[in-house]
């Protein structure tokens, strides 16, 4: 049987379309794709059974935390052969006999320790010294208006976005890269064993390298975007999900979880400086224009509240964006400072007429 | 009970063993290339596929072996044996085609080895039995949403549970573990890979027919 008779049971049988929905690789996706262009009157049954393949999980999960991953890992390389191995089980069967081994061991410890309160008490210096060492907390924060692109010691790369903060250590642990985050990030992660974990709130987005936009509202709203690489986001309550390139997760107040995709330029555009409007509300245009320039916007007079703007500015000042977007609505503005004014010539009920 | 023992973290990690653990640009070498290569190196001494093999597959055999004993002591001394084991057999180890199918063959044979020799632990009841490999049926996207799609996931996920459990094995190997047939069929030590093919047909029969009669 070809794919094009293929029904939606059959896709759910199928592993090298099993494969593409949840392992995809060159070989796959550049198969699959391919074949959709060739038969979009299949779209509809295949999106059925990617559904139903996302659906399907183990029941009882559970992951190897990271202390057990790392234990593991240094146990295997400690056991170097099997003599080692057989050496190591006779020790522990020593213990199960309780033989006076458990006595002269204890003696041994016993001077081990005093060894090495001795050698603490003659250089109490140096010892200090290494176990004090800490690494000094950074903390970066943007006020509106103002973005900026940081490197972790990792090599890991940070665009903040303006009225947002970031915090981490100035070195990071063995096991873990951890970043807290408040507001609005992209992230260039630099890829290796140790996950990098951002913290937002309660909610804690896991990659190993990747990038990806994080963008936390002040409302409690978070919406992820991942644009390379594959990340994994844990909320407070336990909830789990993970995202695939070009798919975003939209959480609101309310805690509703919407996956969708989106568009790269819309959503990330901001760190390489282009502000993108698309069909925003008024109220959007305004908060997105504020925090960008750093500026107020006061309104005089009334605002139709169904208007909607698109538009794309690259690196452009502020008085070339009020123009675009108010002239083109029919409204003035006026720049003082840090404040601008928006004065509609028109009433209201008159626009409605229009 | 500890085959091989907890350790205490050295002091210093500059063994370059340890540190290539992180060092994962030469990690992205394997990505593409074929199991069968990355086993020829494993197999040569080169550390660096060993840290690919662990970095892959260690955590996927923990949640594998979770199917078959809730202890994760045992899981990690599990997942320490087979690593250690391999290790010490580099040189004369044979062929893998699929790392991921060879790995959780010998997981889940060391793991029931593991769970048997514990007689006396509470853990003791867990054996092969028909509760093993639950099937959850979630929606991570707000599509399903209406009343009958809740009413049909509930259905579905009762019908999955209903399944023998080397059904629902073979049912989460395919689809979650995204395995091809031949893997499916090394895993679950079946001679011939259409009998892979043939449980999985029947695991789909029994559930149109637990579904239809559900409505």
């Amino acid at each position: 049987m070809k794919y094009k008779d293929y029904n939606i049971e059959d896709f759910i049988m199928d592993d090298f379309f099993i494969q593409w929905v949840k392992y995809p690789n060159e070989n796959n996706r550049h198969f699959w794709q391919k074949w959709l262009e060739q038969h979009p009157e299949k779209r509809e049954i295949v999106m059925q059974a990617v559904t139903m393949i996302n659906s399907i999980h183990y029941q009882d999960k559970a992951e190897m935390d990271d202390g057990r991953y790392i234990e593991a890992f240094e146990n295997i390389l400690k056991a170097e052969n099997v003599k080692d191995l057989k050496k190591i089980n006779r020790e522990i069967e020593f213990k199960k006999f309780n033989f006076p081994w458990r006595g002269i061991a204890a003696s041994l410890l016993l001077c081990f320790c005093f060894g090495i309160i001795f050698k603490m008490a003659i250089q109490p210096h140096n010892t200090s010294e290494s176990n004090t060492y800490k690494p000094a907390i950074i903390k970066r924060s943007n006020p509106a208006g103002k973005k900026s692109v940081l490197t972790l010691s990792d090599g890991s790369k940070v665009y903040l976005n303006s009225a947002s903060e970031i915090s981490y250590f100035s070195e990071f642990d063995d096991s873990l890269r951890v970043v807290k985050l408040s507001g609005e990030a992209f992230f260039k992660v630099q890829k290796e064993a140790r996950p990098f974990v951002v913290e937002t709130g309660q909610t804690k987005i896991i990659v190993l390298g990747t990038s990806f936009n994080v963008n936390q509202g002040k409302n409690g709203a978070l919406s992820v975007a991942l644009v390379t690489g594959k990340v994994k986001i844990k909320d407070g309550i336990g909830q789990q999900m993970s995202l695939e390139p070009s798919e975003m997760i939209t959480r609101d107040n309310q805690g509703e979880i919407l996956k969708t995709t989106f568009d790269p330029l819309y959503i990330t555009g901001w760190k390489d400086k282009v502000l993108v409007f698309k069909r925003n509300s008024f109220l959007e245009v305004k908060e997105k224009v504020e925090n960008w320039f750093g500026i107020k916007i006061k309104i005089h007079g009334e605002i139709n509240p169904k208007m909607t703007y698109s538009g794309i500015y690259k690196d452009e000042n502020l008085e070339n964006v009020l123009s675009g977007i108010f002239l083109s609505s029919g409204l003035n503005y006026q720049i003082k400072d840090k404040n601008v004014i928006i004065t509609n010539p028109i009433k209201h009920e008159e626009t409605l007429k229009k | 009970m500890t085959f091989a023992p907890k350790m205490q973290k050295p002091q210093h990690t500059e063994d370059p063993t340890i540190s290539s653990i992180k060092l994962s640009e030469s990690d992205k070498k394997y990505e593409n290339s074929a199991d069968r290569d990355i086993w020829k190196a494993f197999n040569k001494g080169n550390e660096t596929a060993f840290n690919y093999i662990y970095r892959v597959y260690a955590p996927a055999l923990f949640q594998y072996g979770w199917q078959f004993s809730k202890d994760k002591n045992i899981l990690q001394d599990c997942i320490q044996n087979i690593f250690i084991y391999l290790r010490s057999k580099r040189g004369d180890l044979t062929k893998v085609n699929s790392i991921r199918a060879y790995l959780f063959k010998i997981m889940q044979r060391e793991v029931l080895r593991m769970v048997k020799s514990e007689k006396q632990s509470i853990h003791s009841s867990w054996d092969y039995n028909e509760r093993i490999f639950p099937i959850e049926i979630c929606h991570e996207t707000k599509l399903i949403q209406q009343e009958y799609d809740i009413e049909m996931k509930r259905k579905i996920q009762y019908a999955m549970n209903q399944l023998t459990s080397r059904q629902r094995q073979a049912v989460l190997l395919l689809i979650e573990e995204g395995m091809n047939y031949k893997e499916i069929a090394e895993v679950m030590e079946f001679s011939d890979v259409r009998s892979a093919r043939k449980i999985i047909y029947r695991a789909l029969d029994t559930l149109k027919v637990l579904i239809r009669n559900k409505k």
